[in-house]
């Protein structure tokens, strides 16, 4: 929470045509330059920033400092690119624009960015930083773009004539994929002195560190922090959701082979039964809306060729993949169940058909059938007695008949 | 005997620290951890070990608000015998210097310390010259022997106040 007045000094010369940065070195430059205004203005509310150009027709002040971050990027848009930096007259020029500062409690700041090369001399350079420090301003550096003419050396000694209590600081950027930003983001230009940087800036890096995906569901944390913890709560019970249905899943399949293997454990088998085949509806019908889910199909197919006895090594596969893609994972883990389901149906529909609750509860579902019709219960009292070998197809249709 | 006399508070006039605006004072030049306030403030600036330390060279510029209108007769400036300050050039009411334009004015009175002036001996300023006075801008030019860094221990200002509303002092009446 640095109270700071800061004035940024653009270099607009020629030399940032050059295409070393990505897209260009100017391109580059004004997006760091709008994360630094973010950042400067986030840290403390009463914190200003000003803008100037270096090149150009001479030095020219975009904006003296302010506050209204609006005003700040707005002078960005439009700039024109020519001519040649003047770092000595753009340093003096910003260290009078904060000299003249409305709240001298602000510490004041000049952040230099530098693509082309120095001309002045070494020494020209240090007095200019004896100046500053004279006058209690602070120097930031970003060194980029061209490196002749020992400009890394001059911008050093620079830096260092003025340098008090490590409040001023250095960065060479080298080109290359990484954004100017990017880089920027790390850096003790950005992160402030010490304090481990504003929130802005930890939110930022945060982000820049997650990748290029920036905010978890598409939404700034910063600007609706109620909404991303929502998000991010009910993303979190879902995953937990998923995780006990998967387990569950694999439990089912563990016991259903029991079942299968030792039919003499007849009843715990058909318990489990009772609960894979209510479930089994639901899961159809999911099948069928997900139709276009061409993963899902992938993932279903490939599970179905699976036989149900490899149950423990595809949930360890299931695991990795899981690390690898969400997707993936999450489609694996619904074959998972449909695959248990189906595998165990044709086998024990049979099983299914005995027991006498499930099969009312399935009747009960059926439109325009009365599980406590006579009829229908004479009926199921007659295929109760009825030996359990009989074949599914007939059970079918006769309810199709009822229907 | 004598030299207690001459180190007492001037007659009929008052330490102006209670009128400074604490948040406008402003010194250029100094060293990180030795701040104005070990000269200035009460209490800090009776400690022998809190100085004002200049950083970069001997030079320091001390900008003093007020928050009402003052009379200035005279300032204390306590100091080491080699790195005390030497000349002194003070300003009224002069906002926004730097050292690049200590020069583009000339100052309101010019003291060069003695020894004595040092160890607290009050020097008396030309009083006609500092009769309406919102802020005072101090600048150390130079110290005793020439070095690099000067070393302020305590700032004395003594004046009078003038007769006038202090407008912070004013509070919004509530409407009934």
């Amino acid at each position: 929470m640095v109270l700071e007045a800061t004035m940024i000094c653009i270099d607009n010369s020629e030399w940032m045509r050059n295409g070393d940065y990505s897209p260009n070195r100017f391109q580059a430059l004004a997006d760091a330059v709008n994360l630094i205004c973010g950042a400067k203005t986030q840290s403390n509310p009463e914190n200003t920033v000003g803008i100037l150009t270096m090149a150009g027709k001479g030095v020219r002040v975009l904006v003296t400092p302010t506050s209204d971050l609006g005003k700040i990027l707005a002078c960005m848009h439009g700039l024109e690119i020519g001519g040649e930096m003047n770092l000595a007259a753009g340093i003096q020029v910003a260290q009078l624009a904060l000299k003249h500062r409305q709240n001298k409690k602000q510490q004041q700041r000049i952040i230099v960015f530098a693509g082309s090369p120095v001309k002045y001399d070494k020494k020209v350079l240090e007095m200019i930083g004896r100046k500053l420090k004279k006058n209690s301003v602070a120097l930031d550096v970003v060194n980029f773009g061209e490196d002749d003419e020992g400009k890394a050396e001059k911008l050093e000694a620079l830096v260092a004539a003025l340098n008090t209590n490590d409040s001023s600081h250095i960065i060479h950027i080298p080109p290359g994929p990484n954004a100017l930003s990017d880089v920027l983001i790390s850096t003790p230009i950005f992160t402030g002195d010490g304090e481990g940087g504003s929130g802005f800036a930890a939110a930022a890096a945060a982000a820049a560190a997650g990748g290029v995906s920036g905010y978890d569901f598409g939404v700034d944390p910063n600007l609706d922090p109620e909404l991303a913890l929502a998000l991010r709560v009910s993303m979190e019970e879902e995953r937990a959701r998923q995780e006990a249905a998967a387990k569950k899943a694999a439990e089912e399949a563990g016991n259903q082979e029991k079942g299968e293997n030792q039919s003499t454990s007849q009843d715990v088998a058909m318990a489990e039964n009772v609960n894979a085949g209510t479930s089994e509806p639901e899961s159809k019908a999911t099948d069928l809306m997900d139709d276009e889910n061409a993963l899902l199909q992938q993932a279903l197919a490939m599970s179905m060729d699976d036989s149900s006895s490899n149950v423990a090594t595809r949930d360890t596969d299931m695991s990795e993949a899981a690390s690898e893609d969400q997707d993936l994972a999450l489609a694996l883990q619904l074959s998972v169940q449909d695959s248990t389901n189906d595998q165990s149906n044709p086998t024990d529909m049979s099983k299914l058909l005995a027991d006498q609750s499930f099969v009312s509860s399935i009747l009960a579902s059926l439109p325009g059938v009365d599980p406590n019709d006579p009829s229908v219960k004479d009926l199921l009292a007659s295929m109760q007695g009825q030996s359990e070998k009989k074949d599914e197809d007939n059970d079918k249709e006769q309810k199709e008949d009822k229907k | 005997m004598a030299a207690e006399s001459a180190f007492a508070i001037p007659k009929g006039q008052v330490d102006l620290m209670d009128f400074v605006d604490w948040s406008g004072v402003e010194c250029l030049n100094q060293s990180g951890s030795n701040t104005i306030v070990n000269a200035l403030k009460q209490g800090y600036r009776e400690d022998e070990g809190l100085n004002l330390v200049s950083d970069a060279d001997e030079q320091l510029l001390i900008y003093i608000p007020f928050n009402q209108v003052i009379k200035l007769h005279s300032i204390v400036i306590k100091g080491p015998e080699e790195e005390g300050p030497k000349t002194v050039k003070l300003f009224s009411n002069k906002e926004h210097m730097g050292f690049s334009n200590v020069n583009d004015y000339p100052p309101s009175d010019t003291v060069v310390l003695s020894e004595d002036n040092l160890k607290g001996k009050p020097v008396t300023l030309k009083y006609v010259k500092f009769q309406n006075v919102r802020s005072v801008t101090i600048f150390i030019e130079d110290n005793q022997h020439d070095g690099e860094t000067t070393n302020v221990q305590k700032i004395v200002l003594y004046g009078s106040t003038v007769e006038t509303t202090d407008m912070k002092g004013l509070k919004k009446i509530e409407d009934h």
